[in-house]
This record gives C-alpha cells, sequence and structure tokens, in this order.
C-alpha cells in the first residue's frame, strides 16, 4: 500500500480510503487464463460498475474479491487486499470472519442462490440468528417483500425478483462494507430489474456499502455508479469516475463498447458492434489484448503491455491514450 | 383431494403389481421338476401313494383351480399351510422374521452410520481430478464382491481358528461390507452433486462453517438417493438375506424360503416371495412420500 501511495502521491485521499484493492491479479483455470493483472480500486462508500464483455474476467474478478474461485481456478500472481487483509493469505477463520463481516454476494440466478429445500423465512433465521439482529420481517419489508407471505415460502415457488430479493437481504443482514453483485438482474425481466438495483442501491446508501456490481447494462451502470472499471481480456483496461469513461473514453475498447451499447444508438440508426472476437488468453498476453481489433494499434501494441496512463480523470491501459485524447466518440 | 387420488393410485398399481408377482410365482413353482409327492415320498414311491398324497393337499387340481383356492384364501389374511411342517405359513414366518429383522436392522445401521459420514467427508474433502483414488477402491470392492465368497471367506476363518460363528454379528458384518460401501458411493456422489450448486457458494460467501453447511445445507439436498438406495437394502435384506442366512445357518426368512423351494414346500414359498415383493413396494411408497418431505420441489410433483 506504501508503495501505491508514493507512486501516486496526488490520489492520495483517494488511497488513504481504499476499501477494496486488487493488484496485479492473475487466474487460470486450466490452461485458460481468466484473469490477465486485473488491477482495481474501490474506496468505501463507492459504487462501481465493472463492465466488459462475456469471457472478459468480471466473474472471476468478482469471485476472487471473496476468494470464492471455482477450485479449478489457480491464482498466479497478484493481490487481493480488503480493508487491508490479505484475502488470497488468510486462514481459514480468518476468511470466514471477513466474508462474515465485511462482504456480501450477489449472485446471477437467484433461485439457484436459494436453498431448494428449506422455507425462506428459515434461511433468513439462520443467517440472522447468527447476526443476532433484525427480524424476518422486518428484513423482508427491507427489500420491499411481504413477509407473511414469502416467509413460508419455498424458494421454487417464488419468482426470480423475488428470489434476487430474499438474497439480497441475506447478503445485506450483515450490513457488509462491500457488496459484489454479479450481474444480479440478468436473468430477470426487463421491468423487474429496475426495482431490484433500487433496492440494492438503497439498501447499500443506507448501510454505507460499496458495491462492486459486474454487469453488461452499460448506460444503467452509467445511471447508477460513480465509478466504471472496464475490462477487457482479463484486465481492467479503463477505470473512472463513470460520466467521464463513458462519456469521453480514454481507450479505445471503452469507446467500442459504448458505441456497440443499445441505449447509445440514434432510433434508425444502426449499432456498432465491436469487430472481431474477444480474446482466449492461454497465458499472458504479450501486448495490449486489443490490440487485433483496435483501429489505432501501433506496432508496439502487439508486442509490449501497455502501463496505466493517466488521461483526463481516469486510467487507461494503452499505449495511445495521450495522442486519442479527443480522437475516440461514442456515437450518440 | 389431489393426496387422495396419489394414495388411491399408489394402492392400486402395487395390488396389480403383486397380483403379477403371484401368478408369476405360481406358475414357476408348478413348472420346476419333480413334485412335492416327489420330494417327500422318495424315489420308490408309487403312483397310488403319489396320487393318494396329491389329493390330500389339493395337487390333483388343475392349476388354475389351485391358484383360484389359493387367491381366495390369501385375500381372507390365509397364507395357508406348510406341507412339510403342517404348520400355518403365517405363524413360520412370523416366528422367522425376528431373525431376519435383527440381521437387517444392523446392516443398515452400519451402513447410515458409518456409509454416510465416509460419503460426505470424502465428497467435502475431494479434490479436482483427485477422483478418491483409495476409497473409490475400497467401496468399489465393497460392492462387487459378492456375498457367497465374503461369507464363505468370513465362516472358513472363523471355523479354522474355532471361534463362534453363531449371533448375528458376523452375518451382519458380512451384509454390512456392501451396504456401507453402497451408502458411502451414493452419498460422496449426491453431496459432491450439491456441492456445486450455487447456493452453496452463497453460503461460503457469508461465511459459515464447513460443518454448519453441511449440517444445514448440504445433509438435506444430498438426502435424496441416499434415502433410496438405503430403502432399497433395506427391503432386500427384510426378504431375507438368503445366502448369508444359509452360510452362517441362521434360522432366518430367507434359509426358511430357500429350504422351502427344495422341498417343493408351495405355500412356503408363495407367501414367502410375495412377502418380500410387499416389502419393496412399501418401502418405495415410503420413500417418495420421505423424499418428498425432504425435497419440496419433488414432493410438489406428486
Amino acid at each position: 500500500m506504501k508503495a501505491r501511495m508514493d507512486k501516486a502521491p496526488m490520489d492520495k485521499a483517494r488511497m488513504d480510503k481504499a476499501l477494496l484493492e486488487v493488484d496485479g491479479l492473475v487466474v487460470d483455470y486450466g490452461r485458460a487464463r481468466a484473469l490477465d493483472g486485473a488491477d482495481l480500486r474501490v474506496a468505501a462508500g463507492q459504487t462501481v460498475g465493472v463492465v466488459g464483455e462475456s469471457g472478459s474476467g468480471k466473474s472471476t474478478l468478482g469471485a476472487a474479491i471473496g476468494r470464492l474461485l471455482p477450485r479449478q481456478a489457480r491464482v498466479e500472481a497478484g493481490e487481493v487486499r480488503v480493508a487491508g487483509e490479505p484475502v488470497l493469505d488468510l486462514r481459514p477463520a480468518e476468511l470466514r470472519r471477513l466474508r462474515r463481516n465485511r462482504l456480501g454476494f450477489v449472485f446471477q440466478d437467484p433461485i439457484a442462490s436459494l436453498d431448494p429445500t428449506m422455507r425462506v423465512g428459515r434461511q433468513l433465521r439462520l443467517v440472522l440468528g447468527r447476526e443476532g439482529r433484525g427480524d424476518v420481517a422486518g428484513q423482508l419489508a427491507r427489500v420491499g417483500l411481504d413477509a407473511a407471505r414469502v416467509a413460508s415460502a419455498y424458494p421454487h415457488q417464488l419468482s426470480g425478483g423475488m428470489a434476487q430479493r430474499v438474497a439480497i437481504a441475506l447478503a445485506m443482514a450483515a450490513s457488509p462494507e462491500l457488496l459484489v453483485a454479479d450481474e444480479p438482474t440478468a436473468s430477470l425481466d426487463a421491468q423487474v430489474r429496475e426495482k431490484v438495483l433500487d433496492v440494492v442501491f438503497t439498501l447499500a446508501a443506507g448501510a454505507g456499502t460499496s458495491i462492486v456490481w459486474l454487469s453488461h447494462d452499460l448506460p444503467a451502470v452509467a445511471r447508477r455508479c460513480d465509478r466504471v472499471a472496464v475490462m477487457y481480456g482479463g484486465r481492467v483496461v479503463e477505470s473512472g469516475p463513470a460520466a467521464a469513461v463513458l462519456g469521453a473514453p480514454a481507450h479505445p475498447y471503452t469507446a467500442a463498447l459504448a458505441g456497440s451499447a443499445p441505449a447509445a444508438a440514434a432510433p434508425g440508426v444502426r449499432l456498432r458492434p465491436v469487430p472481431g472476437r474477444p480474446p482466449v488468453l492461454t497465458g499472458p498476453s504479450p501486448g495490449c489484448a486489443f490490440e487485433p481489433r483496435c483501429p489505432f494499434a501501433e506496432e508496439r501494441c502487439a508486442v509490449e503491455r501497455p502501463a496505466p496512463v493517466r488521461v483526463g480523470e481516469q486510467d487507461a491501459l494503452c499505449h495511445r491514450a495521450a495522442d486519442l485524447v479527443g480522437e475516440l466518440e461514442v456515437v450518440a | 383431494m389431489r393426496l387422495l387420488l396419489w394414495w388411491g393410485g399408489r394402492a392400486l398399481s402395487s395390488a396389480v403389481t403383486l397380483l403379477g408377482i403371484s401368478v408369476l410365482i405360481f406358475a414357476a413353482l408348478r413348472l420346476m421338476p419333480g413334485g412335492f409327492a416327489e420330494t417327500i415320498l422318495g424315489p420308490f414311491a408309487t403312483p397310488e401313494q403319489k396320487a393318494e398324497l396329491a389329493a390330500r393337499y389339493g395337487l390333483d387340481q388343475s392349476v388354475l383351480a389351485q391358484y383360484g383356492h389359493w387367491l381366495a384364501a390369501f385375500g381372507t389374511g390365509d397364507f395357508g399351510t406348510s406341507m412339510i411342517s403342517r404348520q400355518p405359513v403365517a405363524a413360520e414366518l412370523a416366528a422367522r422374521l425376528p431373525v431376519t429383522a435383527q440381521l437387517t436392522l444392523l446392516a443398515v445401521a452400519a451402513a447410515v452410520l458409518a456409509g454416510v459420514p465416509l460419503g460426505v467427508v470424502t465428497a467435502v474433502r475431494a479434490r479436482p481430478g483427485g477422483g478418491g483414488g483409495a476409497g473409490r477402491l475400497l467401496s468399489g470392492l465393497g460392492v462387487s464382491v459378492p456375498e457367497f465368497a465374503l461369507g464363505s471367506l468370513v465362516v472358513f476363518v472363523v471355523s479354522r481358528y474355532g471361534l463362534q460363528t453363531t449371533g448375528y454379528l458376523l452375518p451382519a458384518a458380512v451384509l454390512s461390507i456392501f451396504a456401507i460401501s453402497a451408502t458411502a458411493r451414493t452419498t460422496r456422489d449426491a453431496v459432491l452433486g450439491v456441492l456445486v450448486e450455487q447456493h452453496i457458494t452463497a453460503a461460503v460467501a457469508r461465511g459459515e462453517t464447513p460443518w454448519f453447511i453441511i449440517r444445514h445445507h448440504i445433509l438435506r439436498n444430498a438426502a435424496g438417493p441416499v434415502l433410496t438406495l438405503t430403502a432399497t437394502i433395506t427391503a432386500y435384506l427384510l426378504g431375507g438375506a438368503l445366502i448369508v442366512e444359509y452360510l452362517f445357518n441362521l434360522p432366518g426368512i430367507g434359509s426358511y424360503v430357500v429350504q422351502a423351494v427344495g422341498r417343493r414346500d408351495y405355500a412356503v414359498v408363495q407367501a414367502g416371495v410375495l412377502l418380500a415383493a410387499a416389502v419393496f413396494i412399501v418401502m418405495n411408497v415410503l420413500v417418495d412420500l420421505l423424499v418428498g418431505l425432504v425435497d419440496p420441489r419433488l414432493g410438489r410433483r406428486a
């Protein structure tokens, strides 16, 4: 942490309050590389949207924050610290304490993330009993559910939206400092999505909980999050305040991604998909992973890994970020 | 109402199954070479003697008439009379039931008390790609070594060194090897299936301890296949663990029915086989009910 502060002294205020620090994280699944040196920094109380295509490493990054990686995953390098504690090096009991007290997780499939053999009320009581706070009815009311009806139901009797509210109540029961939400609304109907997100962000704001929201939904992230981190090829290629990153991208990939979002296009205008395919890595990317798809690529982009560059308010992993200021535009 | 219909359907299908089995066993017994008279009177009996004996037990009537007669009696709870001992079959079977029941209880208790924990522990500690080599080999051996081989070996070793072979412990131990191995394997597979479910990850993410997760979230979710297997083993053993009872000379239902087959004691074999089938059917219904209670997703379907 000291070293970091030396590197970026003008960011001292932000660094002091860092709740989550992910540094150079490298994770392999067998021969496939999921994270290729990912960095992420979240301050207390911040809401951060992590966006990127499928396979960009979002879910792996989210799981690594709680050391919840699947068994076949191997951490090759890097560090994860939550409130200064080295998550990847903690002993089992310390790790459980960290998860209980500081972390909360919400997953993509809400019904599958509840125990199918147990009534909702009992699942909540199991968690609340440990916390020794709040009653089941109160917790359910907090997430906008009718306690009388939901508490006695089994998960498969709930709709996806209701189940996700229950999962949110479970995750927020201990008022964690950081909530990691891995595409919590991806499997829900469009009308339900906004309401569920309202619940997440309202509860988090009330409890002072930071949010790391892994999402495909660029416009929703732009509306709700303080900051955005854009992932590509297992790295965070751009991060910064949401308005700056999505309004004036510093990385060519961010610009391409923002241009491909449905909301970015005016009616009647064709969406512009990002040309080419996302990379499948089997080892460290020799240069910039976006180079084959990048319209601005130079020779060194293929052979030299880009270091973070400060452009305006955001950090970008791009050799040409400084040259491209004002060049990248989002079709809106 | 729906539940009532379900039970009615189950009862009806069970009755039809039992009726079918009774026809099969009746036919099979009559098709066996050598009749009751030959077995009892020996090879030098005259045709007159045989005819007289057959007439006494109604064996001179047509098979269809015999079946109708037997079925009518069975309907009133009369299982017939042993032609050897001249005692009512029901009483003879009841006298042997405690032996078989104790053997079953010991073996099933061992399966549940040892097999389930073994399965849970090996599943929870399993590493990817590890496959649980030694445990898998051992349980594979336990499942596939036939009872007569293991039983004969035990009887040989024990009698060779002049030890007691009476009592239930040894035969129960022989049966337990299979029961424990099968239960451990089934439990392990079921738990491994539950471990990859999202709600287990969610519980881990909430910082629950492994023991808490096993107790509250894994056992119940993995119970279905284990319950089904335990019921099958129980039914199988209750019907008479033929070979083991025979090897260890235990006067249980299994050895009694085997003996009766040899002597063409028709009523005993018919009642014994039908009893075993009935136990199987009842156990299956009970398990369906239990599994429905344990996993509400399945209970709804009924």
